[in-house]
């Protein structure tokens, strides 16, 4: 577990499932394994892993080669790549989700601290609004 | 977020009459994702796009603006460039717009049309129709969903059918339904 006073800046790999309460930014790369971020979690990092369960904040890609669940404390806004998908009532996403299998299985290929947050071939498609000041 | 309801669809089934078993279907939506349409479009190989435009509003464009909105709504709506909507999903968006910024919005969307996409939208049959500030989704291939929003987006102005149908540049009106309320239910179809 990533407590709520740690700070990442980095590469987060392993061979175990992770609890995330604290503030990661970077990479985070689980295959095969559970990424949970916890209500505190504030995560500016792509996320590659088997299942993720976010219940906190996320800026970044993520992709899952079984399911992303979003639950109604989750606030994500990035690109999901994904067999499964679900968002639970009060779920905040903002940003492309792509169930498509040809595209998971292009995805399988581990990220690097080389790649910095949303750094997927596919942008944000929709970056913060501020159409007001027109 | 409050509780969804239902609502059937005449029109809803005809957005993917086309769509082949196991084909790849591209969705624009505007709006905020809801759990209900996520988990209808899970059950297709798909690629949708989220852009809440309602969040942006009011939005309102004139001569001296239009520059500005193009590029902000260029920025907004930035996909891969070979992304082509086979589904345009507006919802009530066009009652807020004004013509000018109705007009820039299809320009920014329209390379990513093709021939055959098809548009589903809500207008008013008559522009005395009240306000009735839904969030929409999709709960079967017949249902539409819907849950009130928590307040009401600013600069509600709906336009008549026809001048709707005049605005709609990238569009061609294919069918509409009348129903309870007033509301008008719209099928269109790309005409690039």
């Amino acid at each position: 577990m990533i407590g709520s006073s740690i700070i990442i800046k980095g590469e987060v790999t392993g061979d175990e499932d992770i609890l995330i309460e604290g503030r990661v930014e970077g990479v985070i790369n689980l295959n095969g394994n559970q990424v949970s971020i916890g209500e505190s979690g504030d995560v500016s990092a792509d996320i590659q892993a088997n299942v993720i369960k976010i219940d906190g904040t996320v800026t970044g890609d993520i992709c899952a080669s079984e399911k992303v669940v979003i639950s109604k404390s989750g606030n994500v806004s990035g690109n999901i790549v994904a067999p499964r998908v679900m968002l639970e009532d009060g779920a905040i996403f903002k940003g492309s989700i792509d169930m498509d299998p040809a595209s998971i299985a292009s995805k399988e290929a581990p990220l690097t601290s080389q790649q910095p947050a949303n750094s997927a071939a596919t942008p944000m498609t929709s970056p913060g609004l501020d159409l007001k000041s027109v | 977020m409050q509780k969804s309801s239902r609502q059937p669809s005449k029109l809803l089934p005809s957005l993917f009459k086309h769509i082949d078993e196991g084909e790849l279907i591209t969705v624009f939506h505007v709006g905020p994702a809801l759990p209900e349409t996520v988990d209808f479009f899970s059950n297709y190989r798909c690629k949708l796009h989220f852009v809440d435009l309602f969040s942006a509003l009011p939005i309102v464009c004139n001569e001296d603006t239009t520059a500005l909105l193009e590029q902000q709504l260029a920025q907004v709506l930035t996909f891969p460039s070979d992304t082509r909507f086979d589904v345009c999903l507006f919802w009530d968006l066009f009652n807020y717009l004004n013509s000018d910024t109705i007009g820039v919005l299809l320009t920014a969307l329209r390379p990513h049309l093709k021939d055959n996409s098809l548009a589903h939208a809500f207008s008013v049959h008559n522009l005395k129709t009240r306000h009735n500030s839904h969030l929409y989704g999709i709960q079967q291939l017949d249902v539409l969903s819907f849950r009130h929003r928590l307040a009401a987006p600013p600069g509600y102005a709906p336009h008549s059918q026809n001048t709707l149908k005049q605005l709609l540049h990238c569009f061609k009106l294919e069918r509409s339904v009348l129903l309870a309320d007033s509301r008008l239910e719209l099928l269109l179809h790309a005409s690039l």
